[in-house]
């Protein structure tokens, strides 16, 4: 099936399932703007140009990406806090927003935005290469007791780092933990053993996953992963850690109400669109579909706990 | 047999002819602009891609990205700016031949060892992806951090007169290195609260600033340049003995950019240096080096272009993008549900072989393309120097400002163009400069996260064998440059106290 017949496909189902008063009430501009810090081709530009083309005929306006880099999401959010609060520009927000306006103390911060809806979970696994020794996540902490051990983050402010940081407070071992300039590097030095594990994103290592060259210890998420499905979670081995890598959207504060339930209707239609799922799922992402009303509390809670670790761990003074 | 066959015929039947074509005059034009990027110039082509069959839009952005190579070569010759990275040591002898009107031929040297390096690059992709799969993989943060080391090592060649001048320079590049975020923490430096700083600064910038900033700032008081005779303008490809003298430099270009560009990190600003040193080394003519050697220019040229090829083995067989061009590449695989690993060679063959035969098309119309579009480039820049001056400003701020949309980067490429004429007046050479900022962030993120894998222990070096070998060449080459200098030097003390004595 080529990509216009996905599209013409997905604007047809997105018709059928339309309820009618959805369909009534137009979104009021032509053309949304949808704002990304990463780089084209880059995790959350590929989510919101996949997202943009399903969703775009479920609201019945044009979608834009716009790719507005430099550090970290600074411009991003700076772009963003000085926009009119009308709908027309929204940003895709993953915790990388969150660590820039804690670190970097941009000169406009997570606060300035106005958390609108919450889309996706990434599924966050520990993974060891599939010739290696290690057969569960016990078999790391064990191994880790007898001799300092070697695991590996994506990047140094990360939740990934957070989470083995926190790993390794709970267990009570010693481990050097490297963090890298990305999920594939990362993935490199797993492969060429030179880390024992590593914690990543799911999608970023499918490719060797699927060809069996390594090894998924243990999975991130309160629940177990539908693709895993023998994968013990993190929580079930005995630590009490969940991460929760959110993707979602956020807008300059002061969205109306009426823009603010076109969004959450909007997403939740085409969270169950069968054609959209298909694409979702293969990149390994859970739909967590959060209200306006859900998200803000969310993010406020995701951000004191983030803060908390970074002054804990002396990152932030 | 199956692939050749399977080649053809999505040749005769796909689209991908065009996009090859299509990519590498989109390509070449942009890595020719100074200030947009092999990344920029894929960037842009990338939404295209979208609504293309998965084969012929990877095609385009390899094509692209294969012009995008050459392409930077063009102003590297003709006006001293490097239009990418990668094409930064070709400034050195290209420039200089065309100082001395030598310009038609430089760019056919650079044009004739950009396609056979490229083809040669291909080649390797094709017939060796497996093996060179497993030197991308063998090399750890402390391989990494010794590869950094060995690159660094280069400065003694690139220094010219003053060994201690090109020190200094290149320990200024690598103060440029640390601003932006800590490797290992995060934490920002030296970035003043400026967002734009926090991912550091791109070797871009430092190179657009340097070169050719402060080149038109000299430019603005200098009298006006000598002109070329026209018989000098033309094109012209290496004859048949200066074509045996090029087989040397461009065996050591094809292989070093090999090997540099299966490297995720390593990639071909590092293979071109490298490649520039050793085609000095092993000529025989070392003293033409420097002052418009036509070694000097087909060694990078066929590096950086093999390097075009090679660097897509990390991007198909791990999905590791070795740098901001590959990632866009990789980003182009993603988006058509590609998943790249070892399982892409066998579950998607047809895009892998379009993919093969689209290079091969691409490196060829390379050639032409390269033929049609040099003489207009030739008799741009020798057009009455008011009116050059202004084009060349015109191209460089429009294609800084193009990068981000920032009007912060056309500031600092301002200050640093400042900082590049002073430095021209104190006679430190740009080149360590330039080298120290491309490397410096590789050395210092692969030392520091060596070194807390071993819990602070140096011996870590030591044990990786990788890194021993690349180390211990490093100080050998350290070694041999000093012991020539000191004998260079001592020589030249004798002849002046003999002739003081004589007088």
């Amino acid at each position: 099936m080529t990509f216009r017949h996905r599209i013409y496909l997905a604007a047809v189902a997105a018709l059928a399932a339309a309820p009618p008063c959805a369909a009534q009430t137009a979104y009021p501009h032509e053309v949304v703007t949808l704002v990304t810090h990463s780089s084209p081709g880059g995790g959350s530009d590929v989510f919101l140009r996949d997202l943009a083309r399903y969703l775009g005929p479920v609201m019945g306006v044009k979608l834009v990406v716009e790719n507005v880099r430099g550090g970290s999401g600074a411009r991003a959010m700076a772009r963003l806090a000085n926009a009119p609060a009308d709908g027309r520009i929204v940003y895709a927000v993953t915790p990388t927003y969150i660590y820039t306006s804690l670190l970097s103390h941009p000169v406009n911060n997570y606060k300035d935005l106005e958390p609108l809806v919450n889309v996706f979970f990434d599924e966050e696994i520990v993974y060891t290469r599939a010739d290696g020794p290690l057969h569960t996540l016990a078999d790391v902490i064990a191994a880790a007791r007898s001799r300092r051990g070697r695991w590996g983050a994506s990047t140094p402010a990360s939740l990934e780092r957070q989470a083995l940081e926190q790993l390794k407070l709970a267990a009570g071992v010693q481990a050097a933990i490297v963090s890298h300039d990305g999920g594939g590097d990362l993935m490199l030095n797993v492969l060429n053993g030179t880390l024992e594990i590593g914690v990543g994103e799911a999608q970023e290592i499918r490719g060797q996953l699927a060809a069996g060259r390594l090894r998924v210890l243990a999975v991130f998420s309160a629940e177990r992963v539908a693709d895993l499905p023998d994968v013990p979670t993190v929580q079930e081995s005995g630590y009490d850690l969940v991460l929760t890598k959110f993707r979602g959207l956020a807008g300059p504060k002061g969205l109306p109400d009426e823009i603010i339930l076109a969004w959450e209707l909007a997403i939740q239609q085409v969270l169950a669109d069968p054609d959209y799922r298909n694409v979702y799922e293969a990149a390994m992402l859970s739909p967590a579909f959060m209200s306006h009303a859900d998200y803000g509390p969310f993010i406020d809670d995701f951000a004191s706990r983030t803060e908390a670790y970074l002054r804990r761990t002396g990152v932030l003074q | 047999m199956e692939s050749l066959l399977l080649g053809l015929t999505l040749l005769v039947t796909t689209p991908l002819v065009l996009a090859a074509v299509g990519g590498v005059s989109w390509g070449v034009l942009g890595g020719a602009l100074p200030g947009i990027s092999p990344s920029i110039t894929m960037a842009l082509v990338l939404p295209l891609t979208y609504g293309m069959e998965p084969g012929s839009a990877i095609v385009l952005l390899a094509a692209t990205y294969v012009g995008a190579e050459y392409g930077g070569s063009i102003p590297a010759i003709l006006i001293n700016t490097p239009g990418t990275n990668a094409a930064a040591a070709t400034v050195l002898d290209g420039y200089a031949m065309q100082r001395q009107g030598r310009g038609g031929e430089a760019l056919g040297i650079s044009l004739y060892s950009g396609v056979l390096g490229g083809l040669f690059g291909l080649t390797m992709l094709v017939v060796l992806t497996e093996p060179l799969a497993r030197v991308a993989l063998a090399f750890t943060p402390m391989a990494y951090f010794a590869l950094g080391i060995l690159g660094l090592s280069i400065i003694a060649s690139l220094s010219g007169e003053s060994l201690l001048k090109g020190l200094a320079s290149g320990v200024l590049g690598l103060m440029v290195a640390t601003v932006g975020s800590d490797p290992v923490s995060g934490v920002p430096r030296f970035v003043f609260g400026r967002p734009e700083l926090l991912d550091g600064i791109a070797p871009i910038l430092i190179m657009v600033g340097l070169f050719a900033v402060s080149e038109l700032y000299q430019q603005a008081s200098a009298a006006e340049w000598r002109k070329t005779a026209g018989a000098e303008t033309r094109l012209r490809f290496p004859d048949g003995a200066l074509r045996r003298r090029l087989i040397k430099p461009q065996i050591l270009g094809a292989t070093i950019g090999t090997l540099e560009g299966v490297m995720p990190g390593a990639g071909g600003t590092i293979a071109s240096f490298m490649s520039y040193n050793e085609a000095r080394r092993w000529s025989r003519h070392k003293e033409e080096f420097g002052h418009g050697s036509p070694e000097g220019v087909a060694a990078p040229e066929t590096a950086n272009n093999t390097v075009a090829a090679t660097a897509l083995v990390p991007v198909l067989s791990f999905g590791i993008p070795g740098s901001n061009s590959a990632a866009i590449l990789l980003g182009g695989l993603l988006v058509h549900g590609l998943i790249p690993g070892p399982r892409l060679f066998e579950e998607n063959a047809d895009v892998v072989v379009a993919l093969y035969t689209g290079l091969f098309v691409a490196n060829l119309s390379l050639l032409f393309i390269g033929l049609l579009i040099l003489p207009v480039c030739l008799w741009l820049v020798n057009r009455p120097k008011a009116y050059l001056m202004a084009f060349i400003y015109a191209l460089i701020f429009s294609g800084v400002y193009s990068i981000d949309h920032s009007l912060f980067d056309v500031a600092l490429v301002l200050v640093v163009g400042v900082a590049g004429v002073f430095m021209r007046l104190a006679g430190l050479p740009m080149l360590p400069a330039v080298l120290g900022v491309v490397l410096g962030y590789m050395i210092e993120s692969n030392y520091r996260r060596s070194l807390v894998l071993s819990g602070g222990d140096h011996g870590i070096f030591i044990e990786d064998a990788i890194a021993l070998g690349l180390l211990s060449t490093a100080m050998l080459f350290i070694a041999g440059s000093l012991t020539t200098r000191a004998y260079l030097f001592v020589r030249r003390r004798r002849r002046q106290s003999e002739r003081a004595a004589d007088g």
